[in-house]
C-alpha cells in the first residue's frame, strides 16, 4: 500500500542543509493499522506530510498504492490525494466557516462528484461517527472530540485507500481520546489501512505495528539503543 | 466541477460586515460611473458636434473704429479686397456672426403670415455676404445667394423700404422641421412676419451661441451684407490652408491696420481656437468626470485587493486545509474570483438602483438626460471585470499556498 525506499528530505537554507529523513525505509501493508512514534523533531510529520503528497521528498523511492509519485505533478497529486488518501489532523483543521455538513462535503465538491451522491456519502460518514444530528452545526458549537469525529467524517466521505492520522488525540482529553481512539481501530476492523503518527506510547500500544523514528530514519528497537533514541514503550 | 456558490455565500454570511462594505463600495462606484460615463458621453458628444464649416481653415479679424465712419461701405469693400490678395487667403468675408461665438442673433420662423406660434421659435441667424463660400459650407440642394439678392443689414435696421430678405437658405435640420414631409426647397416661409423664399439648403451650420440640445444645427442665412459698424459690427473672416493660418492672421491684421490705423484690434483667432475655447468648460467637466471615475475605479480596486488579502492571509491555514484535502491550485484560484465575482454581483445590482436613483435626481433637478438602460450592463461588466482584476493578485497568491500548512500552519 504504502513503500518508501531510501527516501530522503532535506530542507537547504543558503549556509546549512538539515536532513529531515535520511534512508527512510518503511512497507505498509494493505489493511495494517501502523503507529509511527518518536521524539519531537524526529521527523514523524515529515514522514507524514510526504506520504500524504503533502509534500516532495528529496531523493529514493515512494510507492503509494503501486504508483510511483516522484514524478507526478501538482494536479496529479492533488487528485491522489482527494481520492485515495484521507487526513487527520491534530488541530481537526475543520473550516470554521462552514457547518458540519459543509465541512465533510469539501474532498467530495473537489471530486465533482455529483449533489445526490455527495448528500448521501456525507450523511453516512456522520451516522457513523455518531454527529448525523450535528450536520447543520457550526465547529465552534462542538465539542474538540466531536470536532475530530467530524474531520474523520470528512476523511472518511471519500472512502479513501489509506487514512492518515497526525497526533489524531493531541487536542483532547483523555476522555475524547479514547472515543477517537476506539472509532479509529472500529474504522481498521473494517478494512481500512492507517497510518498514525503520535508520540503517545499508549496510543502507539493499541496499533497493529509499531515503526519508531530517530533522527529522520527507522529503526529497529530490538538492536541497541543509539545515541539520540528514546525509550519507547511500544 | 461544480461551482462553491453556496458554501462561499455560507462563508460570506459569517464575514458580514466586511462584506456588505465591500458590496456598498461597488455599488456606489456602480451607481457613480454609470452616471458619470453617460455624463461624459454627453460632454464628449457636444464638443464633437459637427460645425457644417471648415473648422481647420478658417480665421477671423475683428476690428474697431474709433468714432463713426461716413465712407464705412466703400471702406469694407476695400478691407476685403485687400484681404484677398494676401497670399494663401481662398476667401474672405465680413460676417455679423461665427460659429461658436458667445453672442449671435435668433429669429423664428413661420409657415404663414396669420399663423400665432412660430414653428421653429429659435433660429440662429447668419449676416454676411457670402457666407455659404466663406465658411465652406456643403449645399446639398438649390443655390446660393445672388449678387442682386443682398441688402445692407444697417438699411433693414433703419427700416428702410425694401430691405428686407426675400431669400434664405436654412440647414437640413431646419428645413426638415419645418416640413417634415416635403421638400422645403422653394417654399416660403416668414421671418420678421415677412416672406422669405427657401433657395438653398445646406448640410449643417451650427448655431452661433449656445444651443438647446438637439438643436444645435437650428441655423439659416440671410442675404444681408454687414459692415464694421453696422449695429453688430462684424468680423472678417478668412479661409486658407491649416499651416498658414497663422502668416495669413499676422498678414491680415498688418493689411488692415495699413489701411487704417487708427483702428484697435479686438479678435485675432482661428476657428479651431474659437471652437475649443466655447467647449472648454465641457472639456473640463468631461475630464473631471473621468479623474472622478478613475478615483472611485482604483479606490474599489485597491479595496477588492486588500479585503482580498486580508482575506488570503486569514484564510491561509484553511487554503492549506482544502489543498491537503484535493484542491488544484486553480480550485483556490477559482474560489476567491467566485466569492469576488458573487460580491461585486450583489454590489452592482444594489449599484443598478442607485444609479437609476441618481439619475432620476439629475432629472429633476438639473433636467439631464434620463440614463439610458444600456449603461447599466455597460457598469455591470465594468465592475464584473474590475473585480476579477482586483482579486486576481491575492487569488494567485492564495493559490500558492502549499498543502503543507494543513499540517504546519
Amino acid at each position: 500500500m504504502l513503500t518508501m525506499n531510501h527516501l530522503a528530505k532535506v530542507y537547504r537554507t543558503e549556509v546549512v542543509e538539515t536532513y529531515a529523513l535520511r534512508d527512510f525505509n518503511i512497507d505498509v501493508k494493505e489493511g495494517e493499522f501502523v503507529a509511527v512514534t518518536g521524539p519531537s523533531g524526529s521527523g514523524k510529520t515529515t514522514f507524514l506530510t510526504i506520504a500524504g503528497l503533502l509534500e516532495t521528498f528529496t531523493g529514493g523511492e515512494y510507492h503509494l498504492d503501486g504508483m510511483e509519485v516522484s514524478k507526478l505533478d501538482d494536479n496529479a497529486r492533488s487528485r491522489i490525494r482527494n481520492e485515495k488518501i484521507g487526513f487527520i489532523f491534530q488541530a481537526f483543521n475543520l473550516i470554521p466557516d462552514l457547518n458540519v455538513f459543509d465541512n465533510v462535503e469539501v474532498p467530495l465538491r473537489y471530486r465533482g462528484m455529483k449533489a445526490a451522491e455527495r448528500k448521501q456519502r456525507i450523511m453516512d460518514a456522520l451516522e457513523r461517527v455518531g454527529l448525523a444530528s450535528r450536520a447543520k452545526h457550526y465547529p465552534a458549537e462542538l465539542s474538540g472530540g466531536q470536532q475530530q469525529r467530524v474531520a474523520i467524517a470528512r476523511a472518511l466521505a471519500g472512502s479513501p485507500r489509506l487514512l492518515l492520522a497526525d497526533e489524531p488525540t493531541g487536542n483532547l482529553d483523555t476522555q475524547m481520546a479514547r472515543g477517537v481512539m476506539e472509532l479509529l481501530e472500529e474504522i481498521h476492523r473494517e478494512g481500512a489501512t492507517i497510518v498514525m503518527v503520535t508520540h503517545d506510547p499508549e496510543l502507539a500500544a493499541r496499533a497493529q505495528r509499531n515503526v519508531h523514528v530517530i533522527d529522520g530514519q527507522v529503526v529497529d528497537l530490538t538492536e541497541e539503543p543509539r545515541f539520540h533514541s528514546q525509550t519507547s514503550h511500544a | 466541477m461544480p461551482m462553491d456558490i453556496l458554501p462561499i455565500l455560507a462563508s460570506l454570511r459569517r464575514h458580514k460586515v466586511t462584506a456588505i462594505l465591500l458590496i456598498l463600495e461597488i455599488a456606489l462606484t456602480c451607481a457613480i460611473v454609470c452616471n458619470a460615463v453617460f455624463l461624459i458621453g454627453l460632454r464628449l458628444d457636444r464638443i464633437h458636434t459637427p460645425s457644417g464649416v471648415a473648422d481647420n481653415e478658417l480665421i477671423m479679424v475683428r476690428m474697431s473704429n474709433i468714432g463713426g465712419r461716413s465712407d464705412v461701405r466703400a471702406r469694407t469693400l476695400e478691407d476685403l479686397a485687400a484681404l484677398r490678395g494676401i497670399p494663401g487667403v481662398r476667401s474672405a468675408a465680413i460676417l455679423a456672426q461665427t460659429p461658436f461665438g458667445y453672442s449671435g442673433t435668433t429669429s423664428s420662423i413661420k409657415l404663414s403670415s396669420d399663423q400665432k406660434l412660430p414653428t421653429i421659435s429659435y433660429v440662429s441667424t447668419y449676416f454676411g455676404e457670402g457666407v455659404v463660400n466663406a465658411f465652406g459650407l456643403e449645399l446639398v440642394q438649390g443655390r446660393d445667394f445672388s449678387a442682386d439678392e443682398y441688402h445692407w443689414l444697417q438699411d433693414l435696421n433703419l427700416g428702410l423700404p425694401g430691405s428686407s430678405p426675400r431669400s434664405v437658405i436654412v440647414t437640413e435640420a431646419v428645413a426638415k422641421r419645418l416640413f417634415p414631409d416635403g421638400n422645403a426647397l422653394g417654399k416660403d416661409v416668414y421671418i420678421y412676419d415677412e416672406p422669405s423664399r427657401v433657395i438653398g439648403i445646406v448640410r449643417h451650420l451650427v448655431t452661433s451661441q449656445e444651443w438647446v440640445p438637439g438643436q444645435e444645427d437650428y441655423s439659416m442665412i440671410l442675404p444681408m451684407r454687414v459692415s464694421p459698424d453696422a449695429g453688430m459690427g462684424g468680423t472678417y473672416v478668412m479661409r486658407t490652408s491649416p499651416d498658414q493660418r497663422d502668416r495669413v492672421l499676422d498678414a491680415a491684421v498688418a493689411k488692415l491696420k495699413g489701411l487704417d490705423p487708427r483702428r484697435v484690434l479686438t479678435q485675432k483667432s482661428t476657428l479651431e481656437k474659437q471652437r475649443a475655447t466655447f467647449f472648454s468648460a465641457d472639456r473640463a467637466t468631461a475630464g473631471w468626470l473621468i479623474a472622478t471615475c478613475a478615483a472611485l475605479l482604483v479606490v474599489t480596486a485597491l479595496g477588492i485587493v486588500g479585503l482580498g488579502s486580508f482575506w488570503v492571509a486569514q484564510r491561509r491555514r484553511q487554503i492549506g486545509v482544502r489543498r491537503a484535502l484535493g484542491a488544484r491550485r486553480v480550485d483556490i484560484l477559482r474560489y476567491f474570483q467566485t466569492e469576488n465575482f458573487l460580491l461585486a454581483t450583489f454590489g452592482i445590482v444594489l449599484g443598478m438602483g442607485m444609479a437609476y436613483g441618481i439619475s432620476l435626481f439629475l432629472v429633476l433637478q438639473y433636467e439631464l438626460p434620463r440614463l439610458p438602460a444600456h449603461y447599466l450592463p455597460m457598469g455591470a461588466v465594468l465592475l464584473w471585470l474590475l473585480g476579477q482584476g482586483a482579486v486576481l493578485s491575492p487569488a494567485l497568491r492564495a493559490a500558492s499556498v502549499p498543502p503543507v500548512v494543513a499540517t504546519r500552519g
